[in-house]
């Protein structure tokens, strides 16, 4: 008799608990608000210092937004790439 | 009657006059805990100093040197505790002293009575019958609800509760009114008194004192008001208790790792599963070739913020991690530590390509200087996320237990009560997930984050040595 096959996902194979993957989707929020915050008050700083109040903060929002994504993505690459390994 | 018994009297008495002292001073004053302590303190020594005596008179030793010897330091030491005993009723409050030292006699008495009642008929006539057990418990719970409640009331006549709150009631306007903003006497408080500038910052002190659960270091600063040393614990309460931990975990490590065996047994075998489990974890996600090197701070880090997270669920302990001072502190360690990987494997002109997004075309490098703050500020962003989210997540943990907690105080009618319904043990499980979910995220994105500055490992094992030296 052939032995039983495991259905299961192969993320589900190499990750168990799935702690790994929830850890992983849990960082995504926060970086997505985090990064916009800070580019916002480094501008904002920026502003303050040089007296160009909004154009440093609305660019350092903007950086921030573009940032967090690119972060974002870049994680859930690695991500990807380390449960493939 | 033998020493078995007197051991299981010793081993009930440290633990329930433990939960005694800390509840008396927790509800009542932290000095008369002290001297519930104190006094069950003496009261358990005092019983080994008799039966050392007793062991070393009739026993098997009785007439030898050794036996001779015992029973003179049982003496000595009889003569050191009544001597302590005196200066202890000189300091402290004689009543509970006296509460403390007949603790482990009323133990005894009660573990004689229940081994006498569990042998007799009549116990084994109730507890064979289901019926008969569930009427007995019915008419327990009931004579219990009746007689706290008679307690109470009884208690609620004397003056001893009631007088200390109509007293701050008719001081606490001139110069206490502001700090009663977090209670029920905020609706009545007037507009000036919240206005007051010196006044403000009682009423912020006060509200934070009363955040969380209480634990041992705030029980001392109440003990010892005057005391430096308590004021010095208080203000480093959190260092104090990250400290204890680390040194709970250094010890930990030491005794596993002392007398190491081939085939491990206990301790050893417990932590030889642990580091071998997260040996294997990070090594799967950093990859074969760097992840070894890097095992020992990224498990480290894991179990130092499971414990610091797990540590405020232990009665009158605290967690570290609910402070933002230690969050902060453990992600700045991660940003330096990555940045400094960064340096030294790609090479400073490695890291500032890396930081420029790695330009290798036109293209490339007209963006680069669009990349260049892009970089910076998603760095920027890793330290300030990671501390946040892990600050954020227990000290809600922690605020949502102290909700509970305090909603299972009030749902008892016997409000004078030190005790209520343990509502906050529903949520013990979801602390307990949430504790080790936190930690995970914390390490698990450390660890992505050295990925993301080591040169790729798949172009090494393909052979492609050259082009393998630049990072995400």
């Amino acid at each position: 008799m052939a032995p039983p096959q495991d259905k299961r996902p192969d993320d589900q194979k190499r990750d168990p608990s799935g702690m790994r993957s929830a850890a992983t989707l849990l960082a995504i929020p926060s970086l997505l608000i985090i990064s916009p915050l800070v580019g916002f008050f480094l501008g904002d700083f920026g502003d303050k210092r040089f007296h160009t109040s909004p154009w440093l903060a609305l660019t350092g929002l903007a950086l921030g937004f573009v940032a967090g994504g690119r972060e974002v993505w870049i994680i859930y690459k690695k991500y990807l790439e380390t449960q493939e390994r | 009657m033998g020493l078995e018994f007197l051991a299981r009297v010793r081993k009930t008495s440290t633990w329930l006059g433990g939960v005694m002292a800390l509840m008396a001073a927790t509800y009542v004053s932290p000095l008369l805990g002290l001297a519930f302590a104190a006094g069950a303190l003496w009261s358990l020594v005092n019983l080994q100093l008799i039966e050392q005596l007793v062991v070393s008179l009739t026993g098997t030793a009785r007439g030898t040197s050794a036996g001779t010897r015992t029973s003179g330091f049982a003496l000595l030491g009889m003569l050191f505790l009544f001597a302590s005993g005196a200066v202890l009723l000189v300091l402290l409050s004689p009543e509970a002293l006296v509460a403390g030292f007949l603790l482990p006699l009323a133990v005894i008495v009660v573990k004689a009575g229940t081994k006498i009642l569990l042998g007799s008929r009549a116990w084994r006539g109730i507890a064979n019958n289901r019926w008969r057990a569930g009427i007995a418990a019915l008419a327990l719970a009931t004579v219990t609800w009746f007689a706290l409640g008679a307690l109470t009331n009884a208690g609620g006549q004397t003056p001893e509760h009631s007088a200390p709150t109509s007293e701050h009631a008719q001081t606490a306007p001139p110069e206490g009114a502001p700090g009663e903003a977090g209670s029920g006497a905020a609706g009545t408080a007037t507009p000036e008194a919240h206005g007051d500038a010196t006044a403000e910052p009682h009423g912020e002190a006060s509200e934070e004192k009363e955040e969380g659960f209480t634990n041992v270091i705030a029980l001392l600063a109440g003990a010892f008001p005057h005391a430096a040393w308590a004021h010095f614990l208080e203000h480093y309460e959190v260092l104090v208790f990250s400290l204890f931990i680390a040194l709970l975990l250094l010890y930990v490590a030491f005794v596993a790792s002392r007398n190491p065996q081939l085939v491990p047994s206990g301790l050893q075998n417990g932590v030889e599963m642990v580091v071998e489990g997260l040996s294997g974890f990070f090594i799967s996600i950093i990859g074969p070739k760097h992840g070894p090197r890097f095992v020992p701070f990224l498990g480290t880090l894991f179990i130092y913020i499971l414990s610091m997270n797990l540590f405020g669920l232990i009665p009158f302990m605290h967690s570290p991690t609910a402070s933002l001072n230690v969050t902060v502190a453990l992600a700045l360690t991660v940003f330096v530590y990555v940045q400094f990987i960064g340096f030294k494997e790609l090479g400073p002109i490695g890291w500032l390509d890396h930081m420029l997004g790695s330009p290798r075309d036109l293209t490339g490098w007209l963006l680069a200087p669009l990349m260049l703050p892009i970089h910076i500020l998603g760095e920027l962003a890793k330290p300030i996320s990671l501390s946040c989210r892990l600050f954020g997540n227990i000290f809600g943990e922690d605020m949502l237990l102290v909700a509970f907690a305090s909603l299972g105080v009030t749902m008892l009618p016997f409000q004078q009560l030190p005790f209520g319904i343990p509502m906050h043990a529903l949520f013990f499980p979801l602390a307990l997930l949430g504790s080790a979910l936190q930690a995970m995220v914390f390490t698990v994105l450390t660890s992505i984050y050295i990925l993301l500055m080591l040169p790729h490992e798949h172009h090494d094992e393909h052979g492609h040595e050259a082009g393998a030296q630049h990072a995400h």
